[in-house]
């Protein structure tokens, strides 16, 4: 049967025969509905199956809304909200944007609590060039509209795909893709670089 | 703008994305599953029977207590697809599996394993498990061939995997663990932490990350699935490989090739080269993770383990000691 995860080394490829959850991280969850209504039922490790999914979409909901330094512990905080609150859902096919209704409110939560709400604290980077870069680079994507920071920092930051950003949103591959396109082309013109030539 | 590339990283890359890529991923972060509450039960509302179901309640709560206290010594198992076996029995809908026994699964089947109360096992087929011990704070299993996924929401350090090349300890989440007839194996982490420990050899493996494991050498070096094949091939030269020259051309291939994310690599494979090229790595890591205060640049040239340590725990991907306090010991090969 196909593999989903085959690392051809040049040596002895290993695969995963016959797998239908993998390593691979593109893969959608089989049946969500079922594991959604197992996590009522008080199964905590559908509850971990859930979190293995979708972690690295609400990693980068928040790190483009709050200090880098505190988007770990908000992830942790998104996904316990979650957990308590899901009998809330009342659509399982929904869960992907439910949950990023819950890490965009605790985050506006996070940022009505600071001490200075008005402006998003700039991040301090420790002294390595690469560093700061990276953190000048994240500030700048920051200043993008909502739908674009979002698709581009899953993409970038993440490393997730189109269609992955798309199954986990729940937007439709068409939008992830023009929010993608239009994201990186003004991410380029923040930037100030000429897209490379076909 | 190349959209593939942009789209599913297909096509020649397009070098701005590749670069921001670079620097994005700097910040990419999977932090551990948080330990989850109990969700809310559904409440009672007849006032009456409040001291009646409050009773019954406490009496639950002890009895749920006792029983996870004593973690059963088997545990359940369901059919996922065809008949697998526990030891010569078949397995129709449901069965268990207890200390000592073997599931094994063939080409059409596949099942579910309820690891005591602490997660679960999915095992695909043509896979050969064992359950090893199953006791409070300690749950074992050997896989002598095949495939599982683990999902594991206990503290640090209570599930173990066996392998003939590695001992797989759950330092929290969800893995990918296989291993082929000869001891062959590769893990991949994709939510938590996994340490892999072999004959003194140990790899500290994040989520996103994956290594292989060898029959008599144990673990290898973890790399990021953004890796591409010719590190990746380099990298398993270098932990597995004798010849002389092609270690060099692998070293070669990892230095020209290392870019941000791979400090991870880089750190592990300090220990796993000749003396005579730690130095290269040891600049190349210092280039994307400067070496802490207090760390000499001779200390780890000679491996001293406090300073490889420190080193470590500058990757920001937790404190080593915190590792090494839930790894298992370090075994040899599987009986």
């Amino acid at each position: 049967m196909a593999h989903a995860l085959e690392l051809a080394c040049g040596h002895r490829p290993l695969t995963y025969p016959g797998s239908s959850r993998t390593a691979d991280p593109t893969r959608a969850i089989p049946d969500l509905a079922a594991t959604v209504r197992a996590v009522v039922s008080g199964d905590q490790a559908a509850f971990a199956r859930l979190y293995a999914d979708y972690v690295r979409m609400i990693h980068a909901i928040l790190l483009g809304r709050v200090p880098h330094r505190d988007v770990d512990d908000l992830v942790q905080e998104v996904f316990i909200t979650a957990y308590t609150r899901i009998r809330e859902l009342r659509n399982a096919a929904a869960f992907g944007g439910w949950l990023a209704t819950i890490a965009r409110n605790r985050a506006t939560d996070y940022r009505r609590q600071a001490r200075e709400p008005v402006e998003l604290p700039a991040e301090l980077p420790g002294g390595d060039a690469i560093e700061s870069e990276t953190l000048a680079v994240l500030d700048i994507v920051r200043k993008l509209p909502d739908a674009y920071r979002e698709t581009l920092l899953m993409r970038l930051v993440e490393g997730m795909t189109g269609d992955e950003i798309a199954a986990r949103t729940g937007l439709t591959p068409g939008s992830v893709r023009v929010n993608l396109h239009r994201g990186m082309k003004m991410l380029r013109e923040q930037l100030g670089v000429e897209p490379a030539q076909p | 703008m190349n959209d593939d590339y942009l789209w599913n990283r297909s096509g020649p890359p397009d070098p701005d994305i590749h670069r921001l890529e670079q620097l994005l991923g700097r910040l990419r972060s999977v932090p551990p599953l948080p330990h989850l509450p109990e969700a809310d039960a559904e409440r009672p509302r007849r006032r009456g029977y409040g001291v009646l179901l409050a009773t019954a309640a406490i009496v639950l709560v002890v009895a749920g207590t006792c029983r996870t206290m004593r973690a059963p010594a088997a545990w359940e198992v369901a059919s996922v697809a065809g008949q697998p076996r526990i030891g010569s029995a078949t397995l129709a809908r449901r069965g268990r599996i207890a200390v000592g026994e073997t599931l094994v699964t063939d080409s059409a089947s596949q099942a579910r394993i309820n690891v005591s109360t602490i997660g679960e096992v999915t095992v695909d087929p043509d896979t050969r498990v064992r359950l090893v011990a199953t006791r409070q704070g300690h749950h074992q299993l050997a896989l002598e061939r095949g495939t599982l996924h683990a999902v594991i929401t206990a503290p640090p350090g209570q599930f173990i995997v066996s392998t003939r090349s590695a001992t797989a300890t759950d330092l929290g989440c969800a893995y990918t663990l296989h291993v082929d007839e000869d001891g062959t194996g590769l893990l991949s982490v994709t939510a938590g932490w996994v340490a892999l420990t072999f004959n003194g050899r140990e790899s500290l493996v994040p989520a996103g990350a994956s290594s292989r494991t060898h029959p008599t050498l144990g673990p290898g070096t973890p790399w990021y699935a953004d890796a591409d094949e010719q590190f990746q091939d380099a990298v398993y030269e270098l932990d597995f490989g004798s010849d002389a020259a092609r270690r060099a051309g692998a070293l070669h291939t990892v230095l020209e090739r290392a870019e941000a994310g791979h400090a991870v690599t880089l750190w592990h494979l300090i220990r796993r080269v000749d003396a005579a090229d730690r130095d290269a790595l040891v600049d190349a890591l210092a280039d994307q993770v400067a070496m802490p205060a207090g760390v000499t640049r001779e200390a780890v040239l000679k491996l001293d383990a406090a300073a490889l340590d420190q080193w470590w725990n500058a990757l920001g991907l937790g404190e080593a000691g915190w590792w090494r306090k839930f790894a298992a010991p370090m075994p040899g090969p599987q009986q």
